[in-house]
């Protein structure tokens, strides 16, 4: 019993928290992948700017950390509008290799931006500690991280009515599956990535007030975490937003899960070796399954 | 493409002439790099020591100069990584043309740049801040000195503390890297030897979200102590946050590398009141160090008193003081000139004798620089003996106790 409540304190509630990051970060790679071919390595600096806006918010204002994430959302979205309008759209007709190319140099762009106006040191959004809440009298978990799974399932269904049900969720799957046929029926894809933009950009934001609320906030934060954001996309199939939402969970929960004692005494998998693991799902997905596990449009 | 290559060419070229013409129109001057993770995990306390070692240049400059001439400190970020630092080093080396290094600061940027960079072009390196052991059997070809005692003294003196102190029973967790790994060594052992338990020791990954797994099995050995070797505003924050939130440790013993203010300002003093003793590389009592507050106390150069400011001083001033001694740039003079400014023996020099110190030079008088932290006699490895404080955070503030040296 107490080695179960271990469990689910200290791994499978990190796993799900992390992992909730990830799936929100990698949704937003996958949607701007499907929609304009590219990856955009700058999605985790993206990230980062959605955390200082919120920073800023909470600064002035005083709010909560939920509260704030609107107001990152908002600004993120215009900041994702005005990059693509500046630097990706110019390019749109050349090799995506340039895109992704320019997309390194916006990342650098925006960190450097964020070290000169905020400096380098970490900040944070809540000073002090939050003691963790007993629920049933066993479990012991932190209110943020309630809020942050909560928060994170929430924008999830949302995005799944938004793709099923709305005119604009469906121009964006038939964009995404195929760019020419949906010009032909008369979608306007300049609106499509736009949108897009919007979408990946506020989901962004959010996974950046996320991580930055559960630990703390710097300029290299959100690009320290693009390598599992990438792994959980391509693990999902890049091009597939529900793909991207189980590839999150799937490499948040291995990571963790990975150095649980699952065979006695010592760590399966020695903790210090965490990042690996993203690594190594990430590299097997491309070797053997190069089209995540529900076939994504890399062929 | 093929059309567009002589032009290419030619752009290229103009560059590239540009940056000759820049770099040799500057090297007027004396041109001292500085090697700093200015990004990056340590960038809290490196911000700090560069600004130190901006401010003996600056006080260098206005007491005359490196050799009649104004010095400029160049800065190079590594982002605490070796790989960026391996480059900045190159550019420093190679592009700036310097004439000597200070620095690197995080252990793992200055090993691959000495042993890589700075090793085979023969340019001297003064670290104010690495204080991995690795450093001491490096093989830099000599280049290396470092104004901050080995962890190797460190985990003696902390192992002594905790024993001292009636705790015999510690988990260890450290950051994997140079510093981490070299401090949790030298701690291991001298604890040990000392008749202490480790109950549960594990290395972590920096930059993670959760640590929670790694304190889950640590705290399984019923140790009530954290041993934490970590950088106070990453991984030792998160995880110093996360076991007081889940109430798997209350009570931290660290290093150096958690004495800065990002730690009080992310937990809040009030929660690590009582809960938390340290150790840290001290500057030594005496009149040296008198006169670097007297010159450093009050001003907004730098915050004064923290973590390796003193170093990142003496280091730059060691750094001057070995290219005024060689009478040039010739990188080789300035390492040749090194152990006889810094080592007895010599008439002693020490914060604010610049004027009196190049006096000495001219006459052909040997001089002892003897800083705000400490005499630096270097030994054949570039390293110098020991002097360590114990500190804590009481009603709200940091509180270091006096000094005890401890050497080889």
């Amino acid at each position: 019993m107490d080695q179960l409540l271990v469990f689910i304190n200290a791994y499978l509630v990190p796993g799900i928290v992390s992992g909730s990051i990830y799936a929100l970060g990698a949704i937003g790679l996958t949607l701007l992948f499907g929609v304009l071919r590219f990856t955009h390595f700058a999605h985790g600096d993206v990230m980062t700017a959605g955390a200082y806006f919120a920073l800023t918010a909470i600064g002035l204002f005083g709010l909560h950390p939920v509260l704030a994430l609107p107001i990152a959302m908002v600004c993120t979205s215009a900041l994702c509008l005005c990059i693509n309008h500046f630097f990706y759209r110019p390019l749109m007709r050349r090799p995506s290799l340039v895109l992704t190319i320019s997309s390194f140099g916006i990342a650098l762009m925006i960190r450097a931006s964020i070290q000169l106006l905020y400096g380098v040191e970490s900040h944070y959004y809540v000073r002090g500690i939050q003691r963790s809440t007993d629920f049933l009298g066993t479990f012991r978990i932190v209110d943020r991280h309630i809020w942050i799974v909560c928060c994170a399932i929430v924008l999830m269904v949302a995005l799944h009515l938004l793709l099923t049900y709305t005119r604009l969720g469906k121009a964006m799957r038939a964009v995404s599956d195929s760019p020419e046929l949906a010009r032909l029926t008369g979608i306007s894809t300049l609106a499509i990535v736009k949108a897009t933009w919007v979408i990946g950009g506020s989901l962004a934001a959010v996974a950046g007030v996320f991580l930055g609320w559960d630990g703390f906030i710097q300029a290299n934060m959100g690009w320290d975490l693009l390598l599992p954001m990438s792994a959980a996309a391509i693990l999902g199939g890049l091009g597939r937003p529900y793909g991207a939402m189980v590839g999150g969970l799937v490499i948040g929960l291995a990571e963790e899960l990975s150095s649980y004692p699952w065979f006695g005494g010592d760590a399966l998998l020695s903790p210090g070796y965490k990042t690996g693991v993203a690594f190594t799902i990430m590299v097997a997905m491309l070797i053997w399954r190069p089209n995540g596990l529900f076939g994504g449009r890399v062929q | 493409m093929q059309k567009s290559y002589p032009k290419l060419v030619t752009s290229t070229a103009l560059c590239l002439w540009l940056v000759v013409s820049q770099s040799s129109a500057a090297r007027a001057d004396i041109r001292i790099g500085s090697l700093s993770a200015l990004t990056g995990p340590a960038a809290d306390l490196v911000k700090q020591v560069f600004a130190a070692e901006q401010a003996a240049i600056d006080e260098i400059n206005s007491a005359g100069g490196i050799l009649g001439q104004q010095a400029t400190l160049i800065s190079a970020d590594t982002a605490c990584n070796a790989q960026v630092g391996v480059d900045a080093a190159n550019k420093l080396v190679n592009v700036e043309q310097v004439a000597a290094i200070v620095g690197g600061t995080c252990s793992g940027e200055t090993i691959p740049a000495a042993s890589n960079v700075a090793g085979p072009a023969g340019v001297l390196m003064v670290s104010p801040v690495s204080t991995s052991p690795e450093i001491t059997k490096l093989d830099d070809k000599g280049v290396l000195f470092r104004v901050v005692p080995s962890d190797n003294f460190q985990g003696i003196y902390m192992a002594r503390m905790l024993l001292s102190k009636g705790i015999t029973k510690v988990a260890l967790t450290y950051v994997n890297n140079d510093y981490g790994v070299g401090l949790a060594e030298a701690f291991r052992t001298a604890y040990l030897a000392g008749g202490g338990t480790i109950a549960g020791d594990s290395v972590h990954e920096d930059k993670k979200e959760s640590y929670r797994a790694e304190l889950a099995t640590l705290a399984g050995g019923g140790a009530q102590t954290l041993v934490l070797f970590a950088i106070g505003d990453s991984s030792g924050l998160t995880i110093m946050r996360q076991s007081l939130e889940s109430g798997l440790f209350e009570k931290f013993a660290v290093a150096d590398g958690m004495k800065v203010s990002a730690l009080l300002d992310g937990i809040g003093a009030e929660n690590l009141e009582g809960r938390i003793i340290g150790s840290v590389p001290t500057a030594a009592v005496g009149p040296q160090s008198d006169r670097f507050k007297e010159l450093y106390g009050h001003t907004d150069k730098f915050t004064f008193g923290y973590t390796f400011t003193a170093q990142g001083y003496d280091a730059a001033m060691i750094t001057a003081l070995a290219i005024e001694k060689a009478g040039s740039t010739d990188r080789r003079a300035i390492l040749n000139a090194v152990r006889d400014v810094a080592n007895a023996p010599g008439e002693v020099v020490g914060p604010g004798d610049w004027a009196k110190a190049v006096q000495l030079i001219k006459a052909g008088k040997d001089i002892n620089y003897s800083g705000a932290a400490g005499d630096h006699e270097f030994d054949e490895n570039g390293d110098i003996e020991g002097v360590f404080a114990e500190w804590t955070v009481k009603s709200g503030e940091v509180v270091v106790s006096p000094a005890v040296a401890l050497g080889r």
